[in-house]
């Protein structure tokens, strides 16, 4: 198990009139090499968990096992945690800072204390990883590219520190189609390229359904489900009751579902909706 | 000059220095007196909308803070001679942290001696309070300035 | 973190004091730090200490409020109280090594501490029973009459307004930013100064290019909507002034005429010969 989450409580504005809990006794594993998917409505806690995850926010309780060693407890440093665990904000272009894309990138690597060739061999290597052509921008200002360069730019900056596990907010949020599509890929060929586990917050269902293995869905800061695309989808009264979605072929299948006609289940794609349709067109 | 655009620039700069202040309150409220936002006095070299822009911000955070009307009169006041101070000097981009350090020390300075009563002779208020400004202006607001050349579209009034 | 700090001080109230018209409260607030200005002797801090007591108590804010406002610089009144037991000269008390406590240097340092901590209160009060918009209304109305010498107060208010609304966002964009950064190793707390001041660039840049975009986009928006400046613009709450206002100012001579009689020795007179004959 690479990250394994035990009890996690978290408060906000703990002491003050207005404090709220944020997260309550949340519990979860990740073996390395997943593809997770984190949804829930706005306020379920899904930002602070993620922050808990590569410790910007620290827990009231419980802990945050990362092959096997605690990151909640005083001694382990920041640095090495945040060397293994690589976040992405939503709209990660607005932390662009640095005179030239080179810089930027370097800026993650440079902090982790990296020789100038490490450095170098990173930061190549990650602008290649994000699908830009290094040759052409390492010298470039960040803020003369396009606004889905830019955000590849600011997550070739992530993903230069070589993080083992690789979580983003919103990678596509704001994006046209076709840089939305682009992003996924992206995040795809860093996934396999060295087995990064990668965990996604969003809000698209059809996306997550389509790229993840496994599914955790908050609600008010409480875990409250968690499984597979297709045993998560499956509960599409439950996932209503909770504000929240299904991946657009689900929902087709589920109203033919109440209209009494045998569609199977776990159909998450237009694909498998178009054959399951078929199949069942044929019988009639 | 005055145009919208103007007026929101000195808006948004007298609201970024305020929320700076209070965001690293630490450091800005306090003893050692090293007010991040203070490197913003390098502003006026990009645009002149920062002259009234830190003026407000002066005046606005110390609005907000526990320090109250002495500071928001005397210190807005020596942030606005700075600024007008830092514009006229904008073609020497070293110089243009200058103003704030002597202005600030000067007045900050004689203000802890004269109203505070701060039991240091008065050379040694003016020097402790410019210490201050000089670490924030030069120390940050100077490589502040260089970095902000590439972004100097941005500070267009037109 | 961002969210414990409520902006501003301001204290929600109903009172009379609350209610006052802000131009009013400002000027006292002036009148009252030149007339801690004017007090030679403790029984001038008498006045003070009722008048305090009367606006604390009549505004209902609770004291805990008001000693925040002292907090942050406690070890300046620390400082000062120590340094003037210390470093006054006059005739000695007690001697503790090379170290000397006047008589002089008690008195002192009990006088400028007390002025030192009625300033503060005093001056903070103003932004404890009146809202920040208040205020920015009270000092435009204030300073229009020099909109004759070229002042353009409008436009001075106008960018106060404005600031305060974009305090929130661009405090928010902050955080976001630090964080983003500390994610990629960046360190805002550790090292010496310089390295702390360096450590700021890649927080101070994107803050700034956040908030030029909003200008941008804002000052458009303003002009899609005819902002043109202004003078001729009207206001959604006008400021009169009332009753209580004119009351306001009549507590306000009686406090100066019993600061001043009190500066001219006045009352410690009547003071010392009521004890003396008791």
């Amino acid at each position: 198990m690479q990250i394994q989450v035990k009890n996690l409580n978290h408060i906000y504005s703990e002491g003050m009139p207005y404090e709220s809990v944020s997260l309550k006794d949340v519990s979860f594993e990740i073996e390395k090499g997943e593809f997770v998917g984190v949804i829930g409505h706005t306020g379920s806690g899904k930002s602070t968990l993620i922050q808990h995850l590569n410790g910007l926010l620290k827990p009231k309780s419980g802990s945050i096992l990362i092959d096997g060693i605690d990151i909640t407890s005083g001694e382990v440093k920041m640095s090495d945690i945040r060397r293994r665990i690589g976040l992405v904000f939503q709209y990660p272009e607005y932390q662009l800072f640095e005179e030239t894309i080179y810089k930027d990138v370097a800026f993650g690597p440079l902090n982790l204390g990296l020789t100038q060739e490490e450095t170098d061999r990173r930061v190549k290597t990650a602008i290649k990883l994000v699908g830009l052509d290094y040759e052409e921008i390492d010298r470039r200002s960040p803020f003369e590219l396009s606004g889905g360069q830019k955000r590849r730019v600011a997550i070739a900056g992530v993903i230069a520190m070589e993080p083992e596990i690789l979580i983003l907010d919103e990678p596509t949020a704001g994006l046209d189609p076709k840089s939305h599509a682009d992003i996924l890929q992206m995040i795809q060929i860093i996934h396999s390229a060295r087995n990064t586990t990668i965990i996604i917050v969003s809000h698209n269902m059809d996306d997550i359904a389509r790229l993840t293995n496994k599914i955790l869905v908050l609600d008010k800061g409480k875990l409250a489900m968690a499984g597979t695309p297709a045993e998560v989808f499956s509960q599409a009264d439950y996932l209503e009751s909770l504000g929240l979605g299904l991946p657009l072929s689900a929902y087709l299948m589920n109203e033919l579902r109440k209209r009494r006609i045998p569609v199977s289940e776990g159909i998450l794609n237009i694909d498998e909706a178009e054959e399951e349709l078929y199949s069942i067109l044929k019988t009639y | 000059m005055r145009n919208t655009k103007y007026l929101l620039q000195a808006a948004v700069i007298a609201a970024a220095y305020s929320a700076l202040t209070i965001v690293l309150m630490p450091f800005s409220y306090g003893i050692m007196q090293v007010r991040v936002s203070e490197a913003l006095t390098i502003l006026p070299y990009y645009t002149p909308a920062a002259i009234p822009g830190l003026f407000v911000g002066c005046l606005v955070s110390n609005m907000i803070s526990p320090y109250g009307i002495l500071d928001m009169v005397l210190g807005s006041g020596a942030t606005l001679i700075a600024a007008v101070g830092s514009y006229l000097l904008r073609k020497k981009s070293f110089l243009v942290p200058l103003p704030p350090v002597i202005a600030n020390g000067i007045v900050i300075g004689s203000m802890l001696y004269y109203a505070y009563a701060v039991p240091m002779p008065l050379f040694a208020c003016i020097l402790w309070v410019a210490l201050g400004e000089l670490i924030a202006c030069y120390g940050i607001g100077y490589p502040l300035l260089q970095y902000l050349k590439k972004y100097k579209k941005i500070f267009e009034l037109h | 973190m961002i969210r414990d700090i409520t902006l501003g001080q301001y204290y929600p109230g109903d009172s009379w004091f609350h209610r006052l018209d802000a131009r009013i409260k400002i000027i006292w607030t002036f009148i009252y730090i030149v007339s801690l200005f004017l007090i030679r002797d403790f029984w001038g801090y008498i006045t003070v200490l009722i008048t305090l007591g009367l606006i604390i108590g009549i505004s209902k804010v609770p004291l805990s409020f008001i000693l925040k406002g002292l907090k942050p610089i406690f070890f300046i009144i620390i400082f000062t109280f120590v340094i003037n037991m210390f470093m006054t000269k006059g005739t000695s008390l007690i001697e503790i090594g090379f170290l000397t406590i006047t008589k002089e240097g008690i008195r002192n340092a009990f006088f400028m501490g007390t002025r030192l901590v009625l300033l503060i209160i005093g001056s903070s009060l103003l932004t404890l029973i009146t809202k920040p918009i208040q205020l920015t209304d009270g000092i435009e109305k204030l300073l229009s009459p020099l909109q004759k010498f070229g002042l353009p107060s409008h436009e001075l208010a106008m960018m106060m307004t404005i600031a305060l609304r974009f305090i929130p966002t661009l405090m928010e964009e902050t955080d976001k930013i630090m964080k983003a950064q500390m994610a990629r190793g960046a360190d805002f707390e550790s090292g010496n100064i310089m390295r702390r001041a360096k450590s700021l660039i890649p927080l101070l840049v994107p803050l700034f290019i956040s908030a030029f975009r909003i200008a941008q986009d804002l000052a458009m928006a303003m002009e899609a909507r005819c902002y043109r400046g202004g003078s001729h613009r009207t206001r959604m709450h006008g400021m009169k002034m009332k009753k209580r206002d004119a009351a306001a100012i009549l507590l306000m001579i009686l406090y100066v005429t019993l600061i001043i009689t009190q500066a001219q020795g006045i009352l410690s007179f009547l003071m010392m010969s009521l004890i003396q004959s008791a």
